[in-house]
C-alpha cells in the first residue's frame, strides 16, 4: 500500500519492483478514482422532496479500471441536486449518519417509476457500482467476491468516502449486487438474496417479516415498529373486449373498379397493430404498520381493490408496424435503385425502336395532312387509351407489372379530364387545377409547398407522387413505379402531340417555388399553350392576305421603302400619347413573351452569364445575349407604329429616359421639350444599336424567343431518362408535404400536443433540407421516421383512447379528468390513479381486468363447447371468479431503526426491499451497526 | 456561421474557389434609380453620371472579410423597365440578400417599393434579407420623398433603411456590409435554433419511448 501511494508508482508503473501487488494496485485505484469524483467526506444531503427520484436528472460518470489483466468499470450515479441549494446549506455534524443510510428510511420516493433498480430497492440517491467491463466474464466464486468486497471495505475506510459502492457479482442478468456504505462509527452491509422460485414461506408478508426481525436480531422488546409499503402490480395483455380498430386499409377493392379516383389522394395511416401492448396497475399501500393488515399463507387483507393508491403505465409495442411511415419509407428507399426505366422494364428498349419507327411514319402522315382531326370531337379517354395502347401492343399483359385495371384506374385519377366530355370544353379548365374543388389557396397548408418546394396539393405532380408511392407499395415496387412512369411519359408526349394541355397545373411560367419535375411539367404546358395560340393565329387569320404573309415568313419583311408602311401587330393604343413626328396616336404593339424557364436552365444561363466576367467587354457581352428580348420589342413596336422614333419607343418601354422639359420658344410661348436622357444618349449604346438593327416585324413574324418545339422536345426526353430513383427524388418533398398535412389532420382529430409541436418542427427541419438541390438523404431518413414516430403515437392516443372508451362517457368533469389521465399515459412513465379504484379511471380499469379475468378463464370452456355437459358443471365457479389474475409481482418494503448489533448501540437504519415475481423472489438488505460500541 | 453548402453552391458558378462563402446579392428598383452607379461605386469605387440602361440582368463581384472568412458577393444588378419583370423576378430565388432601391428625387419609384417588396416576398427565399436605400440622396434640391417617410415605409415592411448616394459616395459601403451583417446573424441564427442534424437529434427522444433504463424496475 505504501509503495503504491508514493506519486512515483505512476511514473514508473512498468518497471516497479516493489512488492505491490495485484490487489493492493486495485484498492489504490478505487480509492483514486473516489478522490477523482471527489465523494471524500460527509455525504448528508437535505431531505429528499416527494417524487425527486423521478422528476430529478440522474446522471453518470464512468471509469475503467483494472484487477490484473481483468476490467471493471466503475460507475457513479446521482441525482442532479441544485448546486446553489447544496453551497447554502450549513456544515452537517462531523458524525451525522452518511446520506445513505437516511435514504434508507426516507418514505418520499418510494416505487419510482423510472429509476436504476438499485435506487428502487435501496432508495439511495447516490451510489458507485463497480461491475465486470463489457467483454469480462462475470465474478461467480464467493472467493472472489469476498476479495472485491473486502477491496471495496479498505477503500472506503482509507478514503473517508461515505458513499455506498456496490459491486456486481453473479452473472449479469441476475442483477446481484452486494455493497458497503460507511460512515463515522458506523457501516451499513447491503446484501442481497435472488432466488428462482418464491419459497412458500416467504410468500406473504408475515413470513417476511420473520426473516427481517430474525436478521435485524435486535435485543430490545419490544421491537420498534416497523414500516411496510406494498406495492402490487397486475398486468393486462388481454385487449380482446376491445380490438384493435384499425383495419389495414383494402387497396384491391378500392382499385376493382367503381371507387372513384379521389381515394388515390389519401395516405394510408395508423398501426397495423396494437401500439399498446400491456397495461400495468400498481395498487400500493404506502405506509402500513405490522398488525395492521393480515397476509399470511391462508389469508390475505391486500385486495388491490382498497389499495389507497392506484397508479398505470403502459407498455408500447416495439416498432409498430404504420402504415404512412412504412410507406413513406418504401418510397424513399427507391432513391438507392440504380435501374433505369428501360433496365426495370427489360425488353421493351427494343420495342421502343419499333415504335419510334411507327410514330415518324405516323408523324409524317400528320404533317401531310393539314390540320388532321379537329380538336373538339376526340375525347381525352380516347387519347389516354390510344396512347396506351401503342406500348401495350408490344407487351404481353402478363408481364406488365400493373394489371390493366390498376393503371387505367391511375390514370383516369391523374388525368380526370379524360372523364370530362369534350363539349364542356375540358380544354379550357385544363389549366385551372381542381376548378371545382373547394381548396382554400390562402390557407397555411396549402402554401405549405412553398416550403418544402413540392407541389401544391391540388396538382397533377402531387398527385402523381401520391400514385407512385402508392404503386410502389401495393403494386409491384420499383417495376411498377417505372411502369407507371413510363405510360405517364406517355401520355405527356401524347398530350404535347395533340396539342392537349396536361390537367391540374397552374397556368404561367414555371413556378420556380416548386420542385423541378412539377416546373418541367409546368414548361411543357406553357409549349402546348403556345403551339396552340400558333396554330390558332393561324387558323383564325383573316382572309387570304394574312395567309400570305405567313408563308413569306422567315423571309425578311419586303422592304417598305418610301412605300407608307401598313401598320401590324397592334395592341392597343397607348391612350395617352401620341407619336412625336406625327399625330398618330402610339400604338402598344402586341410582343412576344419572354421564355419561360425551369430553374435548371435558369442555373445555366446564370452560369453562363457569370461565365463572362466583371469586365466592361463581359457586360457588354452580356446584354447583348440578352438584347433578344429588347430587339423583339423594339421590331414588333416598329411595325405597330409606322414612323416611329426611338423616342417614341422610349417613351413607353422606359419612360424615365425621355426628361420632358418646359422651355420657351421663340414666341415666347411655353412647350414641352422632350429628349432622350443622357443615358439614351450614350454613342453606341445597346438601346440606340438595337433600334437601328430592329426592323419593322410584328411578333408573330418574328423568329421565335421561345421555341416551343425544342423546349417541348428538352422535357419530354428529360422525362423520359428518369430513373425510378430521380422521381423518388424528385417527388419526395411532395409525399412528405401529404405524410405531413395527414398527419395534421389525424393530430387534429386526437389533439396532441407533442404531435403538433414535432409536425411544426418537422416543417421547419424538412423546409430547410429540402432546400438544397441534393438533400442530404441521411437527414431525410431521418425525417421520415419522425413522421413514423408521430404516427406511432397518434396510433397509441388512439388505441389508448379506445380501451378508456373516450367519446362514449358523457361529458364532465368526469370526462375532462379521464382525458388528461389517458393523454398523460403517453407522456408520462406511470400516471397516477385519481380516487384509486373508486374514481372513475379506477373503474374502467377494474372492469378491463374483470374482462380480461372472464375470458381468460371460460375460453377452453368455450372451445369444449363439445362437452357442454362438463362446461355445465364447471360453470358455478364463475361466480368466485377474482376479478384480478394473481399479481404479476410483488414488492415488498419493510424498513425500521434499530440499535445493532448490541442494545447500546446506535439506532440505526435497517431496510429490507422484497421482490416477489413468478419466476424470481429477491431480497435486498441493508443492515446498518454501529461500528464503535459492539 | 454559415453552412458549407453555401460554399459548395458557390464554387460551382465561379471558377473563383478563393472564399468561404459566397452570397449572392440583387439589387432592384424602378428604372434609372440609380442601380448600376451603386453597384460600380462599391465594386470599383467608380462614378460616371450616366450608365447605358442595363438590359436584362448584369453583375460584379466583390470579397469582403468577416470574422476571418473571406466573403465573395456576387452582386446582380437588374433592369428596373417593367418589361424586365418576369426575367428579373426568376433570379430571386437564390439571391440571399435584397437592395431594393429608390429614388429620391422621384415620387413613383417610391411608390413602387411596397410592389417590389411583394415582389421579394412572393419569389424569394423565405428568409431572404431585404434593405430599403434611398439612392441620390445628393440631389437635396431635387427631392421629393422625404428621408421620415422612407424610414417610416422600411419600419412598416421590416426591412433596415439607409439613403445613399453612388456620386458623393454616401453610405454605399455601408449599405452592402449592414446588408452581409444580417444575412451572417440570419445565418447563424438559423443554424443555431434548427439545423437540422441537431434538432433531429434533440427533438427525436421526446417522441421515442421514455429512456427506460435497462434495469428499470423489476416488479412489472
Amino acid at each position: 500500500m505504501a509503495a503504491d501511494s508514493d506519486p512515483e508508482s505512476e511514473v514508473f508503473e512498468i518497471t516497479d519492483f516493489t512488492t505491490a501487488s495485484e490487489w493492493e494496485r486495485f484498492v489504490t485505484r478505487v480509492e483514486e478514482v473516489l478522490n477523482d469524483w471527489k465523494l471524500i467526506g460527509n455525504s448528508a444531503g437535505r431531505p429528499l422532496e416527494k417524487g425527486e427520484y423521478s422528476n430529478g436528472t440522474w446522471e453518470e460518470k464512468t471509469q475503467e479500471i483494472n484487477f490484473a489483466d481483468f476490467k471493471f468499470s466503475i460507475t457513479h450515479h446521482f441525482l442532479k441536486q441544485d448546486s446553489a441549494e447544496n453551497d447554502g446549506r450549513e456544515e452537517p455534524e462531523e458524525d451525522a449518519v452518511p446520506g445513505a443510510m437516511q435514504d434508507l428510511l426516507c418514505m418520499n420516493n418510494d416505487f419510482p417509476p423510472r429509476a436504476h433498480c438499485l435506487v428502487r430497492w435501496y432508495g439511495v440517491r447516490e451510489f458507485v457500482v463497480i461491475s465486470p467491463g463489457a467483454n469480462c466474464e462475470a465474478v461467480i466464486s464467493e472467493s472472489k467476491c469476498n476479495l472485491l468486497l473486502s477491496s471495496v471495505s479498505i477503500s472506503l475506510a482509507n478514503t473517508g468516502c461515505q458513499v455506498p459502492v456496490f459491486v456486481q457479482i453473479q452473472q449479469k442478468w441476475r442483477r446481484m449486487y452486494a455493497g458497503e456504505c460507511q460512515g463515522p462509527g458506523v457501516r451499513t452491509d447491503f446484501e442481497m438474496v435472488h432466488l428462482r422460485k418464491v419459497p412458500s414461506q416467504y410468500n406473504h408478508l408475515s413470513g417476511l417479516l420473520d426473516i427481517f426481525k430474525s436478521k435485524i436480531g435486535c435485543p430490545l422488546t419490544p421491537l420498534p415498529p416497523i414500516n411496510i409499503a406494498i406495492r402490487f402490480t397486475y398486468v393486462l395483455q388481454d385487449w380482446q373486449q376491445c380490438s384493435w380498430p384499425q383495419q389495414p386499409p383494402d387497396f384491391d377493392a378500392l382499385l376493382a373498379g367503381e371507387v372513384g379516383g379521389v381515394e388515390f389522394g389519401k395516405l394510408p395511416f395508423g398501426a397495423c397493430e396494437d401500439p399498446i401492448s400491456e397495461l400495468h396497475l400498481a395498487t400500493t399501500w404506502p405506509q402500513l404498520t405490522e398488525g395492521i393488515v393480515v397476509d399470511n399463507d391462508v389469508y390475505s387483507d391486500l385486495d388491490p381493490l382498497q389499495a389507497p393508491h392506484w397508479s398505470v403505465r403502459v407498455r408500447k409495442a416495439d416498432n409498430p408496424q404504420c402504415l404512412l411511415g412504412d410507406f413513406l419509407m418504401e418510397f424513399f428507399k427507391l432513391c438507392c435503385r440504380k435501374e433505369s426505366t428501360e433496365d426495370i422494364l427489360g425488353r421493351n428498349s427494343l420495342e421502343e425502336e419499333g415504335k419510334e419507327n411507327s410514330d415518324i411514319s405516323h408523324a409524317l402522315s400528320k404533317l401531310t395532312e393539314p390540320s388532321t382531326v379537329p380538336m373538339s370531337r376526340l375525347s381525352v379517354s380516347n387519347m389516354v387509351h390510344s396512347a396506351r395502347k401503342r406500348i401495350r401492343r408490344h407487351r404481353r399483359v402478363e408481364e406488365s407489372p400493373l394489371s390493366n385495371d390498376v393503371l387505367n384506374s391511375i390514370l383516369l385519377y391523374l388525368f380526370p379530364d379524360a372523364t370530362e366530355r369534350p363539349s364542356e370544353g375540358s380544354d379550357s379548365k385544363a389549366t385551372q387545377s381542381n376548378a371545382e374543388s373547394k381548396v382554400d389557396k390562402e390557407s397555411e397548408d396549402y402554401k405549405l409547398y412553398n416550403q418544402l418546394k413540392s407541389a401544391p396539393s391540388d396538382s397533377l405532380t402531387y398527385r402523381l407522387s401520391l400514385c407512385l408511392c402508392m404503386v410502389n407499395f401495393y403494386h409491384g415496387g420499383v417495376r411498377g413505379v417505372a411502369h407507371l412512369w413510363q405510360e405517364f411519359v406517355l401520355e405527356m408526349r401524347y398530350r404535347w402531340e395533340n396539342n392537349h394541355l396536361v390537367y391540374g397545373l397552374a397556368s404561367g411560367p414555371p413556378d420556380l417555388r416548386c420542385c423541378l419535375l412539377h416546373q418541367k411539367l409546368q414548361m411543357l404546358n406553357c409549349c402546348i399553350e403556345r403551339k396552340r395560340s400558333r396554330d390558332e393565329g393561324r387558323k383564325g387569320g383573316t382572309g387570304t392576305e394574312t395567309g400570305r404573309e405567313r408563308r413569306v415568313s422567315g423571309r425578311a419583311p419586303p422592304d417598305g421603302g418610301k412605300a407608307k408602311l401598313k401598320p401590324e401587330g397592334r395592341l392597343h393604343p397607348h391612350g395617352k400619347l401620341t407619336l412625336l413626328n406625327s399625330s398618330e396616336p402610339l400604338y402598344i404593339p402586341v410582343t412576344q413573351e419572354p421564355a419561360p424557364m425551369t430553374e435548371d436552365l435558369l442555373e445555366e444561363q446564370s452560369e453562363v452569364l457569370a461565365k463572362l466576367g466583371t469586365s466592361a467587354e463581359g457586360a457588354h457581352l452580356r446584354a447583348r445575349m440578352q438584347s433578344a428580348c429588347l430587339l423583339s420589342d423594339m421590331e414588333s413596336f416598329k411595325a405597330a407604329n409606322p414612323g416611329c422614333s426611338l423616342e417614341d419607343f422610349v417613351r413607353w418601354y422606359s419612360p424615365r429616359d425621355y426628361v420632358e422639359e418646359e422651355a420657351a420658344d421663340e414666341n415666347g410661348e411655353t412647350v414641352v421639350r422632350g429628349d432622350l436622357s443622357a443615358r439614351m444618349k450614350i454613342p453606341g449604346n445597346m438601346w440606340v444599336e438595337a433600334w437601328e438593327t430592329a426592323k419593322a416585324t410584328p411578333a408573330r413574324r418574328q423568329r421565335r424567343l421561345f421555341d416551343d418545339t425544342k423546349e417541348a422536345e428538352k422535357v419530354l426526353h428529360y422525362l423520359a431518362v428518369q430513373k425510378p430513383a430521380d422521381l423518388t427524388q424528385h417527388l419526395l418533398p411532395c409525399v412528405l408535404q401529404a405524410a405531413i398535412l395527414k398527419m395534421k389532420d389525424e393530430e387534429s382529430s386526437e389533439d396532441i400536443p407533442s404531435v403538433r409541436r414535432a409536425i411544426q418542427q418537422v416543417i421547419s427541419h424538412s423546409s430547410k433540407l429540402l432546400r438544397h438541390p441534393n438533400p442530404d438523404n441521411k437527414k431525410l431518413e431521418d425525417v421520415i421516421n419522425q413522421v413514423m414516430e408521430m404516427e406511432a403515437v397518434v396510433a397509441r392516443a388512439r388505441s389508448l383512447k379506445a380501451k378508456f372508451g373516450l367519446g362514449k362517457v358523457e361529458r364532465g368533469d368526469d370526462a375532462e379528468n379521464l382525458e388528461r389521465f389517458v393523454s398523460s399515459l403517453q407522456e408520462e412513465p406511470e400516471v397516477m390513479v385519481i380516487g384509486a379504484g373508486r374514481g372513475p379511471a379506477g373503474s374502467i380499469i377494474h372492469k378491463l381486468f374483470v374482462n380480461a379475468q372472464r375470458v381468460a378463464l371460460l375460453s377452453p370452456m368455450e372451445e369444449d363447447s363439445g362437452r357442454a355437459g362438463v362446461a355445465e358443471e364447471r360453470r358455478p365457479g364463475v361466480g368466485g371468479l377474482p376479478d384480478f389474475p394473481p399479481p404479476a409481482g410483488r414488492e415488498i418494503l419493510l424498513r425500521t431503526c434499530v440499535p445493532r448489533p448490541a442494545p447500546y448501540s446506535k439506532a440505526l437504519p435497517q431496510r429490507l426491499f422484497c421482490v416477489l415475481m413468478r419466476e424470481d423472489f429477491r431480497l435486498a438488505g441493508a443492515f446498518s451497526s454501529d461500528t464503535s460500541f459492539f | 456561421m454559415a453552412s458549407a453548402t453555401d460554399a459548395r453552391h458557390g464554387q460551382k458558378e465561379s471558377s473563383d474557389q478563393n472564399f468561404d462563402y459566397m452570397f449572392k446579392i440583387l439589387i432592384i428598383g424602378n428604372s434609372s434609380v440609380g442601380k448600376t452607379s451603386f453597384l460600380f461605386r462599391y465594386a470599383d469605387d467608380s462614378f460616371t453620371p450616366a450608365f447605358v440602361s442595363t438590359v436584362g440582368i448584369d453583375f460584379k463581384v466583390k470579397t469582403i472579410y468577416r470574422n476571418d472568412k473571406r466573403i465573395k458577393l456576387q452582386i446582380w444588378d437588374t433592369a428596373g423597365q417593367e418589361r424586365y419583370r418576369t426575367i428579373t423576378t426568376a433570379y430571386y430565388r437564390g439571391a440571399m440578400g435584397f437592395i431594393l432601391m429608390y429614388d429620391i428625387t422621384n415620387e413613383e419609384s417610391f411608390n413602387a417599393v411596397q410592389d417590389w417588396s411583394t415582389q421579394i416576398k412572393t419569389y424569394s427565399w423565405d428568409n431572404a434579407q431585404v434593405l430599403l436605400v434611398g439612392n441620390k440622396c445628393d440631389m437635396e434640391d431635387e427631392r421629393v420623398v422625404a428621408g421620415e417617410r422612407g424610414r417610416q415605409l422600411s419600419e412598416h415592411l421590416g426591412f433596415e433603411y439607409f439613403e445613399a448616394s453612388a456620386k458623393d459616395n454616401i453610405n454605399v459601403k455601408q449599405t452592402f456590409e449592414r446588408l452581409v451583417d444580417i444575412i451572417c446573424e440570419k445565418m447563424s441564427e438559423s443554424l443555431d435554433a434548427a439545423d437540422p442534424a441537431v434538432t433531429g437529434a434533440k427533438q427525436g427522444p421526446q417522441l421515442t419511448e421514455q429512456p427506460a433504463a435497462p434495469h428499470q424496475d423489476c416488479a412489472c
